[in-house]
């Protein structure tokens, strides 16, 4: 119905070229990038980090810093140019028709002014807009965004909201002065899922009423495939594909969109019945690019010229782009794993659901003690972190806990580790009592228990080689005799897929994916009976995080230790897991066989997580569920069923004063709810994909 | 139907000092006739249309060929454009028909639509005649009849009542005085999905009605 407009894009960038001078001379992050974005229209930007994704964002708004500059190309906005404009008239147009929303909400807000003040001064100074006046255009936008009770916002600092209400305040004073274009880099990857959902319903909405042109930034294809009309893949600092969403996702031509795709796990994919296949090597160095095609060295199909040309974007179908010269024959082969890549697939553990269980807890209680805000008042305050837990787990078994933060799932797993004093409740592995904490265990129970962190970076001792870190564990538990330790290093380096180059290498000089394979190995280095990994690939790129998994998976293969797993991407818990725990605030809400959780019945709380998770599928349905609030206060739990303030499927006031029965589904399947089974049982399938 | 719903959200924008030469080049490739020239947070100072960016003969009439060129390079909008006041603006919440009258009876074929003295879209006759299309249900198929009745109260409603009792759907409904006879009213309705021949066999049966066109696309 719009054809009638003017059909000039919003954003055009063509042949983009930036480069950052550093003191080894100027290294080009981006090259030949060339897209449009029409009017309304949301173009996804995919890529893996350090792809030069938010490079060319914020070459669109001139904030390269210093060392960077725009060396080649031009960037048309509404028809004028950007490059080469003075600073002052970049300001005018920015401010005035290009907005920002970036991953950190709090990076965003300024911490010491209350967030009324912060929104009215944008409508004061770009505007001149009276101070009554703009007071009541942030109430209005504050109500378009959803959030609640805005004048009460306005008059609160941003730390005293959520990120999910932080991060809508940002998209509102982003849209205070009605842009044509909104730039989003990663704006929901800090947020939870649930609240991820609503975050993305939101944007698609605004984009709908307010016309505004959305260039979206992210590294997760779920989340890409839901918001965007058009997707451009990014690969070492250019565009290597470019087409609308339903193409890139179900028929990619470029080699590296593929392989993309066949890294991450889709919901519903589990280990037993099919792989990742991570893609070879890694993301060149933008100083040592490859004189020809830069995938070509990751290329399962790289042919002679393919290191001798660079070869040119090109549209091989009407509004698909790729930048492969073999594109076509490529789109007719089938996909064969590589030998070698083959070899390396992991073989995941058969698991014996009958084995003994090796961890047993029963009625886990971990409580924080908070200071009081009466001065006089003898009664004491607790979060209760986790409160009434019983769980088992199974040699040999992945269990996966899954569950909004603060729902206590990494504070069930550092009570089980003796990080944090259980206040209650029995702690059973292998017959000895693990609620003891850490410092008076003996040395046999640490060495059965061990850890694997999020963040590597914080974990890993940055003065040590890696050589010593993975030594340590072995010569402190005395795994092997002292004389074979070196060989012992080598052997959990070759596991790892690391060789002995890397022997004496310092953490600064590894990837993320390398630390994390080093974490891995010094987790396992003593042979432990249990390893507790903590979202172990959350801040992995997708490549990476299916390497990192297939390596979980034959570790356990191969010296069969049990897992506990703790993830907020469902799909990943669902490819990796056996058995999976859903935690709401201290208490576990249903747990069971992995597919049992992923299939009707639902605890309603699963059932909302599920339809929240971005699918990396455009023909995926999900069901609409949104839960409204966040995750309320441990301090003061709702009462009856925890989850009655938020629940969709709320039946009534038994939910508020009585605590749900455990409804058993059969195969250790339990449903903490007061919906009696055949109801659950009666619900649709959350998600379903339409071939 | 007000202006919000149909104006061109995010118009293309110009600043004062931009060169005349340019804007000719940009308007022209970018196809607009109207161009909003804004200063700091999109306040409105003038409006560019074709017609500013024609020079007047009789300015150029006493210069040399070398001295127009230097005239025309150095002539910006803020020295072309209708000046602020001067501008005829809309706001976003009148009806549309309000702003087609302004705009037939000032002469003039485009709007601003203001905020706040805040450019916030533009509304040119392009927009009301694709919504004029729209309105008539152009692009959908089916047909089309015009029927002239009386210009008195319930004679639409006759028409109206005739196609619901087919249990026929209107597609499309419009009207006006009869040209050139004010006892009279033609109706016009659009009916999709229902043979020609049955449509004028209906409604040529209502009293005092008179069909005075058919067409089917």
């Amino acid at each position: 119905m719009d054809d009638h407009r003017p059909s000039t894009p919003i954003l055009d960038v063509r042949e983009l070229a930036i480069s950052y001078k550093t003191r080894r001379g100027q290294v080009p992050a981006v090259r030949d990038v060339t897209f449009d974005i029409l009017r309304g229209e949301a173009h996804g930007i995919v890529g893996e980090s350090g792809c030069g994704k938010s490079t060319v964002a914020f070459g669109i708004v001139s904030f390269l810093g210093r060392n960077g500059r725009i060396v080649g190309g031009r960037i048309l906005f509404q028809g004028q140019e950007l490059v080469g404009r003075s600073e002052e008239e970049l300001r005018r147009i920015r401010g005035d028709r290009i907005a920002m929303v970036y991953q950190d909400p709090m990076q965003a807000l300024n911490p010491s002014m209350r967030l009324g003040d912060q929104m009215t001064e944008v409508l004061t100074t770009h505007r001149g807009l009276k101070l009554e006046a703009a007071r009541e255009r942030c109430l209005e936008m504050l109500d378009r965004v959803y959030m609640p009770d805005p004048a009460n916002v306005m008059q609160r600092y941003p730390h005293q909201i959520s990120g999910g209400q932080q991060q809508r305040v940002v998209i509102a004073i982003a849209l205070l002065n009605d842009p044509a274009l909104l730039i989003m880099d990663e704006p929901t990857t800090a947020l939870d899922v649930t609240v991820e959902a609503a975050v993305l319903d939101l944007i698609a909405e605004l984009q709908r009423t307010f016309d505004t042109a959305i260039m979206y930034i992210s590294h997760n294809l779920g989340v890409v495939a839901r918001v965007s009309s058009k997707v451009g893949v990014m690969y070492a600092g250019e565009m290597v594909e470019r087409a609308v969403v339903e193409r890139i996702f179900i028929r990619p031509f470029h080699p590296y969109t593929q392989g993309l795709i066949r890294c991450v796990p889709r919901l519903g994919m589990d280990k037993r019945s099919s792989h990742l296949y991570p893609i070879r090597g890694r993301v060149p160095s933008p100083s040592n690019l490859p004189p020809g095609c830069i995938f070509e060295p990751r290329c399962d199909y790289a042919r002679a010229d393919c290191s001798q040309k660079k070869p040119p974007l090109r549209e091989i179908e009407p509004g698909h782009w790729v930048r492969c010269f073999h594109a076509e024959e490529i789109a007719q082969t089938e996909w064969q794993v590589p030998a070698d890549l083959a070899e390396q697939l992991a073989r995941p553990a058969g698991y014996d659901p009958n084995a003994e269980p090796i961890l047993r807890i029963t009625g886990a209680r971990t409580y924080y003690r908070v200071p009081s805000k009466k001065l006089l008042t003898r009664k004491k305050l607790y979060v209760k972190a986790v409160d009434d837990v019983s769980l088992e787990v199974r040699k040999g078994q992945a269990l996966g806990i899954v569950g909004e933060s603060g729902c206590g799932k990494s504070t069930l797993v550092k009570t089980i580790i003796g990080m944090e004093k259980p206040t209650g409740g029995q702690f059973d592995f292998m017959g000895m009592d693990v609620s003891v904490p850490v410092s008076k265990r003996d040395l046999a129970l640490i060495r059965e228990l061990q850890m694997v962190f999020q963040n590597p970076d914080s974990t890993l001792n940055p003065s040590f080689t890696v050589a010593n870190q993975i030594a340590r564990p072995l010569i402190r538990f005395k795994t092997v005799p002292r004389d074979q330790v070196e060989s012992q290093v080598l052997r959990l380096l070759q596991m790892m897929k690391l060789d002995e180059r890397y022997l004496d290498r310092l953490p600064r000089q590894l990837s993320g994916g390398e630390k994390q394979r080093v974490g891995i190995a010094r987790a396992i280095a003593g042979q432990p009976e249990l390893v507790l990994c903590d979202e172990p690939v959350s801040a992995l790129d997708v490549s990476v995080q299916a390497a990192v998994l297939n390596l979980l998976m034959e570790i356990q293969a191969e010296l069969g230790s049990t897992m506990i797993f703790i993830a907020h991407d469902l799909s990943v818990v669902r490819f990796f897991c056996d058995h999976i725990a859903v935690m709401y605030l201290g208490q576990i809400a249903e747990v069971g066989p992995a597919e049992a959780i992923y299939a009707p019945p639902y605890h309603p709380y699963t059932e909302a997580l599920l339809s929240a998770v971005p699918i990396p599928d455009p023909r995926a349905e999900q069901k609409h569920i949104r839960l409204s609030g966040t995750v309320p206060s441990a301090l003061n739990p709702p009462t009856g069923c925890r989850f009655n303030t938020r629940c969709p499927r709320k039946i009534g006031t038994i939910c508020e004063t009585e605590v749900p029965p455990w409804r058993e589904e059969g195969h250790g399947h339990r449903i903490f709810c007061h919906l009696p089974l055949d109801v659950l049982c009666k619900m649709d399938a959350v998600v379903t994909v339409n071939q | 139907m007000l202006v919000r719903d149909i104006m061109t959200r995010h118009p293309m924008m110009a600043e004062p000092s931009m060169s005349t030469v340019d804007a000719q080049r940009f308007m022209g490739e970018n196809a607009i006739r109207h161009l909003p020239v804004v200063g700091s947070g999109k306040r409105l100072l003038g409006l560019v249309t074709r017609q500013s960016l024609l020079v007047d003969p009789g300015r150029l009439g006493s210069l040399n060929l070398w001295e127009i060129a230097s005239y025309l390079s150095s002539l910006k909008l803020r020295d072309v454009m209708i000046k602020g006041e001067h501008v005829i603006t809309v706001s976003q919440d009148v009806p549309i028909e309000e702003a087609a009258r302004i705009m037939v009876e000032k002469r003039v074929g485009g709007l601003p639509v203001l905020d706040d003295g805040i450019v916030i879209g533009i509304v040119t006759e392009t927009d009301l005649l694709a919504h004029l299309m729209e309105m008539m249900a152009a692009r959908s198929s089916g047909v089309r009849v015009t029927i002239r009745q009386p210009n008195v109260r319930g004679e639409l409603a006759k028409l109206v009542a005739a196609i619901a009792s087919q249990g026929w759907g209107i597609a499309a409904l419009g009207g006006a005085v009869a040209p050139k006879d004010p006892q009279r009213w033609d109706a016009v309705v659009k009916i999709r999905n229902v043979p020609r021949d049955q449509i004028v066999a209906v409604l040529s049966q209502i009293e005092g009605h008179e069909i005075i066109d058919v067409r089917e696309n």
